[in-house]
């Protein structure tokens, strides 16, 4: 049996954006990209905004094709983290997360069985029955985050979601993913803190305009990102 | 990434259910508007046809009603669909869901509303005071005629807007042509030459309402060839787009992102 829940091999894609009637310009957001996750490692991506980084999350849970290259996937289940996933405006707190639940790629009994546990940790009490188009943006959150936080798949997505809400709640969100993140659950966590990515991950792939330009150790590969970004640039005038 | 075909499924009838109460909730009058929509169409058509141009041929009512209806269904399912998978874009790029789940959706969701304007229909065409048989059960394969006529024009319009937006403003064109092109306010026995019958029946649509009618105001069975024709047709077509689906679906997240 191995070790790797998933494999990417010279994986590229490349977005087309329409200038007129008949001109195409194309930008290529993942170049040849190649690495494996192993099974319960956490990997950590980081590089600057636009490198590829929430592309790379979209291939992984198989929502984006690839033009190029190949991915194998040794797990059945793969799931991108995503707050507030399908909610209604118009339907209530229990309904949102009920459909968010199995969005998220929960069965209907299951994500009946979490529901108690999904509304005590989003302290929405009673409004749990209102429509969500009378919550605040925090309780939004709050609740989407819950939903997220309980549902398990093999693999875990997460794009630079770590805590919502108010201070409190924050707080109880961070611990509540850093725990998820700690188990035995394979994740690969895309993130500007290099803290976070420090603490939590066993490896670290950092890319730069769609190329890996290291991956490895954290302590290596975040030392040498970050004296690559301290790294004063020609200035245009 | 959904474990199984079944939970697929799963999700895909608790999205139907969530989608009909939230659209309820939307209006005051919630969900009469199923049934006071179609209701409202066919008086205003019969306002214009039976009373300001005096097309007073007997039980046009009864007629009108047997043709709007059906093709009310159509018309709306196919420009609701049509747009599902540019409308569906906040899910789609958070995950990981085949394509025809979402035209399909549109298609339930208003097949749904239909089927209860369907009895609506049929009670009111029984107390306006027509023969009533067994022959009129018949019209339960006509129903599932055009919904597999209606699920396979929705997964063809939802596979071609993402790729060319305009293509909407054709639909609505096309929608309005088949309005007049299906004798919906007219007996195309009594208003197209007896050479062109044959042409105007090879619309489908045009080819159900002749069987609503046939069924539900003369009492006769429908006729089996042209629902079978438009049955296989329908269901070659749906497996068609359900190969190319599988395909390209991942293709479709990048498209309405570009």
């Amino acid at each position: 049996m191995t070790s790797e829940v998933m494999e990417l091999r010279d994986v590229s894609v490349r977005f087309k954006s329409r200038k007129s009637f008949f001109r195409h310009t194309y930008f290529t957001a993942l170049d040849k990209v190649s690495f494996s996750i192993k099974k319960g490692e956490t990997l950590g991506v980081i590089g600057a905004n636009g490198c590829g980084k929430s592309t790379l999350l979209k291939v992984l849970s198989n929502i984006y094709s690839i033009d190029g290259g190949k991915i194998h996937w040794n797990c059945r289940q793969v799931s991108l983290l995503a707050l507030a996933l399908g909610f209604d405006a118009e339907l209530s707190g229990r309904d949102n997360a009920i459909l968010s639940g199995m969005l998220l790629g929960g069965r209907k009994d299951e994500v009946l069985g979490r529901l108690d546990d999904i509304i005590e940790f989003s302290e929405l009490d009673e409004f749990i029955d209102k429509p969500i188009k009378t919550y605040s943006s925090g309780m939004r959150s709050r609740l989407g985050f819950s939903v997220a936080v309980k549902m398990q798949s093999e693999l875990l997505l997460i794009d630079e979601v770590m805590g919502v809400g108010d201070g409190k709640f924050k707080q109880k969100a961070s611990h509540a993913m850093m725990d998820k993140i700690n188990s035995e659950q394979s994740v690969v966590l895309v993130s500007h803190s290099m803290n976070l990515v420090q603490m939590l991950c066993d490896r670290v792939l950092w890319l730069d305009a769609g190329k890996i330009k290291k991956i490895g150790k954290p302590d290596g590969v975040i030392g040498e990102y970050n004296r690559f970004i301290d790294k004063p640039r020609p200035q245009n005038i | 990434m959904f474990i199984t075909k079944t939970h697929l499924v799963e999700v895909f009838f608790t999205k139907l259910v969530l989608n009909l109460k939230s659209e309820a909730s939307k209006t005051y009058l919630s969900y009469v508007w199923w049934i006071l929509e179609p209701a409202l169409m066919v008086a205003v058509l019969y306002l214009v046809f039976a009373v300001f141009l005096a097309m007073r041929a007997p039980d046009f009512v009864v007629f009108l009603v047997c043709g709007k209806i059906p093709f009310l269904w159509f018309s709306k399912s196919i420009s609701h669909a049509s747009q599902s998978i540019t409308g569906g874009r906040g899910l789609i790029h958070q995950v990981s869901i085949p394509m025809p789940f979402f035209p399909l959706l549109a298609v339930f969701q208003d097949s749904f509303k239909q089927s209860i304007v369907f009895i609506l229909m049929v009670t009111f065409i029984f107390l306006y005071g027509m023969e009533v048989s067994w022959i009129w059960l018949s019209v339960l394969f006509v129903i599932f005629t055009q919904l597999l006529l209606i699920c396979s024009l929705a997964l063809v319009a939802a596979a071609i807007v993402p790729f060319l937006p305009d293509f909407k403003y054709l639909i609505s064109t096309g929608m309005m042509a088949l309005m007049f092109g299906s004798g919906i306010f007219y007996d195309y026995r009594e208003r197209i030459r007896p050479e062109h019958h044959e042409l105007f029946l090879s619309n489908p649509l045009a080819s159900l309402i002749t069987n609503y009618r046939q069924v539900l105001l003369e009492n006769t069975l429908p006729d089996w060839a042209a629902l079978t024709n438009i049955s296989l047709i329908s269901l070659a077509l749906i497996a068609m787009m359900m190969a190319y689906y599988n395909k390209t679906s991942t293709i479709y997240a990048r498209l309405i992102a570009q």
